[in-house]
């Protein structure tokens, strides 16, 4: 849908996403990357545990379809290189803090000044600009700065993160429909133009708009495992399995109430409860909470009566009786699960990409959308350092590489 | 280009909950006219879903629908009635984009499926967004991101090593999927205006979400290394993680990347003995005794203020942050700057503070275009100005009950 496009991708392990997202559309995606390889690709895990530039599965779990060409841009060579590039390119992304490009005049306004068709995306911790533009961030750091942080974790040991960092992600994200959208400004006026993008601001979708609780004098959510306590309330949303744990939306309301009334209902089938608790008002069960109509110890009773019930079943049987009764179960699966989902298999959702290289071919992350007359196409593995040099910067811009090479410039 | 950058652009909107809403709502902020429809005989649940003006719930008081569907416009329809489906009709011939995010199998019920849109549109552009996808053995498996978050392996992930799963807050891939949905619509628009071709588009949620976990699924794969729960540990910087800070439940993040930040922290919390420990001299050190030195780390911050602490250790170069909830978020000076909150009018109450566009365009930036929708706020609207309907037809309308 995008190769018509060309992006000059310039982010480390802060924006890979962004250009990604992008590549998989079809665009060509030009890594520049600094001699010896692009710091993202220091981060692990390694292809067999081979610390290596190219062997960085944090690398390849964001930079299919591109193409990576290295460029010392704090040099003039470099720099008049990167600016020839640029005039051949739609997009450019960095993930530099804000101000450190400035010297390579590769500034928000001074791109705009000299390129004024391009789209110019920047991916950073707090913004451009403001009282905290120049903080460092990290992915614990900005979700912390952004909300879910202080959401997420048992209650009685600090916040926690997911081991996957994702804080970069969520703003890699948002920088490719903010690029989307510039690009489709840019169709109709003609001029490109600056997005600025905030990892704070990004990661604070992830607050499920608890972010509001004080503008709307609502209480804080304090953080419970696998749930959330609003007031005297605790939901739980994780219940144990004979062999693991599942996830039930176990809420009330309009809505909801009916998957948690045909739940108990099952619950009862199997002799897990009594008539009473099946029958209780489950459309209304919030209001008798809040009202302490229905006091909680009763509450805590019914989850603890869920927590039986499921806890004496397979993940496998509970994931089939939801799909049998429209109930709101899942399994809480593992990598190894996700990898071998049957749903995914039948879909065709993994693509196998070759690594000569390495003699290998490895299973990648399908697209994330299946489009009916333009699909997504996974064209190329991730590239090694500098491996386009020659073919991008001689082949296509016709530059001089080895006179490039000579001066330390790639 | 006035009216925001997407303002030719026309969203015709039948997604609900979290992430549908999620997306169009980037999509209004910057211009494109989405127009919402909801039936009073099935509301949205995130109608249902807190935080509630006043902590008192009510469909008209849920800030996180307000915060998802502002500046959309609201029309309430059931297109399953007969006089509904001839305004739902001609509401796509109107439309550029048709979005549906309903179980697997519920537009098809309805008459209301791609071939039927297309056949009145043929240049449509159709996304339809579910959790698994709308093929496979568990396309008919509906519900919420909370179960796509435990089923796509992100849920099993958050917590400590040695208690059950915590997982990421609620429904994960809720908050992960919409950036995905929002650029597969635009990029869907972009292939038309180059080609004049529509198509339909099938997103999962679950699928989409996954690219949020590749290096531990591609260590998985190559490797046969499978991630597991492991606290606020990270492979490569230590001390990392959240240590206490004075008051209750307040915690400070920071990550300490490399020596010279190490030392920095030490001499930002005055402990001269942390610095000189040998047990913490170098990084695999510090990695080598994490235990020993959280517990130094979580001694020395317990006594400081978090916002003071974090900027002392910002200034020294160590990144650092207080661990934010909704007031201090609303307070935060640099959401403040950023005007991260904007107030936006609203029938009932003057004002309400919602989240303003998370990312700032420099030349047609993004607007709140109103306030969100109540019930049947825009149905006039739409009916006159949008379709061109005249006050016979809309009275025929009300009286079969199609505007419900």
């Amino acid at each position: 849908m995008l190769s018509a496009l060309r992006v000059v991708d310039l982010t480390d392990h802060r924006g890979l996403l962004c250009g990604q997202i992008l590549g998989d559309l079809g665009a060509d995606v030009i890594h520049v990357e600094p001699p010896g390889g692009s710091p993202a690709r220091r981060l692990g895990p390694f292809h067999g545990d081979v610390v290596h530039p190219d062997r960085s599965l944090f690398w390849w779990a964001f930079t299919r379809n591109q193409r990576s060409v290295t460029l010392d841009v704090a040099h003039p060579p470099g720099r008049e290189a990167l600016a020839r590039l640029l005039e051949t390119a739609d997009f450019l992304v960095d993930s530099a803090p804000p101000g450190t490009l400035a010297d390579a005049g590769l500034d928000p306004a001074t791109v705009a000044a000299t390129h004024p068709r391009l789209v110019h995306v920047s991916i950073t911790a707090f913004g451009q600009t403001g009282p905290k533009a120049g903080w460092a961030g990290a992915d614990i750091v900005l979700l912390a700065a952004g909300g879910p942080l202080i959401l997420t974790g048992d209650a009685d040991r600090p916040p926690v993160r997911l081991p996957v960092p994702q804080a970069w992600l969520h703003a890699g994200a948002d920088a490719a429909v903010g690029a989307m959208i510039a690009h489709h400004a840019r169709m109709r006026s003609g001029h490109g133009q600056h997005v600025d993008v905030s990892a704070q601001q990004s990661v604070a979708l992830a607050t499920q708009s608890y972010i509001l609780a004080a503008a709307f004098d609502a209480p804080e959510v304090q953080r419970a495992a696998g749930g959330l306590t609003m007031g005297a309330v605790s939901v739980r949303l994780l219940f144990p399995a004979k062999d693991g744990h599942v996830a039930i939306t176990f809420l009330f309301g309009s809505a909801i109430g009916p998957f948690s009334r045909r739940l108990m209902e099952w619950i009862h089938e199997e002799g897990g409860c009594d008539a009473a608790t099946r029958d209780k008002d489950w459309l209304r069960y919030s209001q008798l909470l809040l009202s302490d109509e229905e006091p909680l110890a009763e509450f805590e009773r019914v989850k603890a009566v869920i927590a039986a019930f499921t806890a004496a079943r397979p993940k496998a049987e509970l994931l089939a009786a939801a799909l049998a009764r429209g109930l709101l179960i899942a399994p809480v699966s593992t990598l190894g699960e996700v990898l071998a989902s049957p749903q995914l298999a039948a879909r065709e959702y993994w693509q196998p990409l070759d690594h000569p290289e390495l003699g290998t071919t490895v299973r990648y992350p399908g697209a994330f959308a299946r489009f009916e007359a333009s699909p997504l196409r996974w064209r190329r593995r991730p590239p090694r350092v500098g491996e386009h040099t020659d073919e991008v910067l001689g082949g296509e811009l016709g530059l001089d590489v080895a006179t490039l090479r000579a001066r330390g410039a790639v | 280009m006035t009216g925001g950058a997407l303002s030719d652009v026309k969203v015709l909107d039948l997604m609900w909950v979290m992430a549908g809403p999620a997306a169009t709502r980037m999509l209004a902020d910057h211009g494109a006219t989405v127009v919402r429809i909801e039936s009073t005989r099935r509301i949205d649940t995130a109608r249902t879903l807190a935080p509630f003006f006043d902590a008192v719930p009510g469909p008209e008081r849920s800030g996180c629908f307000q915060n998802l569907n502002v500046g959309k416009r609201m029309l309430t329809l059931d297109p399953t009635t007969p006089a509904g489906r001839g305004v739902f009709l001609d509401l796509v011939r109107w439309a550029d984009v048709v979005t549906e995010s309903f179980a697997p199998g519920t537009m098809a019920r309805w008459g209301l499926d791609w071939p039927v849109l297309r056949g009145v549109k043929p240049d449509l552009v159709m996304v339809s967004s579910c959790l698994m996808g709308q093929t496979g053995p568990l396309a008919g498996f509906a519900g919420y991101g909370n179960l796509a978050a435990a089923i796509s392996g992100f849920s099993n992930l958050g917590g400590w090593p040695d208690r059950p799963p915590a997982g990421p807050f609620s429904a994960y891939t809720d908050y992960v999927s919409p950036r995905f949905l929002a650029v597969a619509i635009l990029a869907a628009l972009e292939h038309r205006r180059r080609t004049g071709e529509g198509q339909l588009v099938d997103l999962s949620q679950a699928e989409a979400s996954l690219h949020f976990l590749g290096p531990a699924l591609l260590d998985r794969q190559v490797n046969g290394r499978t991630m597991t729960r492991r606290g606020n540990r990270d492979p490569e910087l230590t001390p990392h993680g959240v240590y206490p800070a004075a008051g209750r439940d307040r915690w400070i993040a920071i990550a300490v990347d490399g020596d010279a930040a190490f030392a920095a922290l030490c001499a930002v919390l005055e402990r001269p003995a942390l610095a000189a420990d040998a047990r913490f001299a170098t990084r695999d050190a510090r990695h080598a005794h994490t235990d020993a030195l959280d517990e130094a780390v979580a001694a020395a911050t317990a006594a400081h203020d978090m916002h003071d602490l974090a900027g002392r250790l910002q200034a020294a170069g160590v990144a650092a942050h207080a661990v934010q909830n909704s007031a201090e978020l609303l307070a935060d000076p640099q959401l403040r700057h950023r005007e991260h909150f904007v107030a936006v009018p609203h029938p009932e109450r003057e004002t309400v503070t919602l989240e303003n566009a998370r990312f700032r365009l420099s030349r047609t930036p993004a607007a709140v275009r109103g306030p969100a929708p109540t019930w049947g706020a825009d149905t006039d609207w739409v009916l006159r100005t949008l379709l061109g309907y005249d006050d016979a037809r809309i009275t025929e309308l009300v009286a079969a009950g199609a505007l419900e």
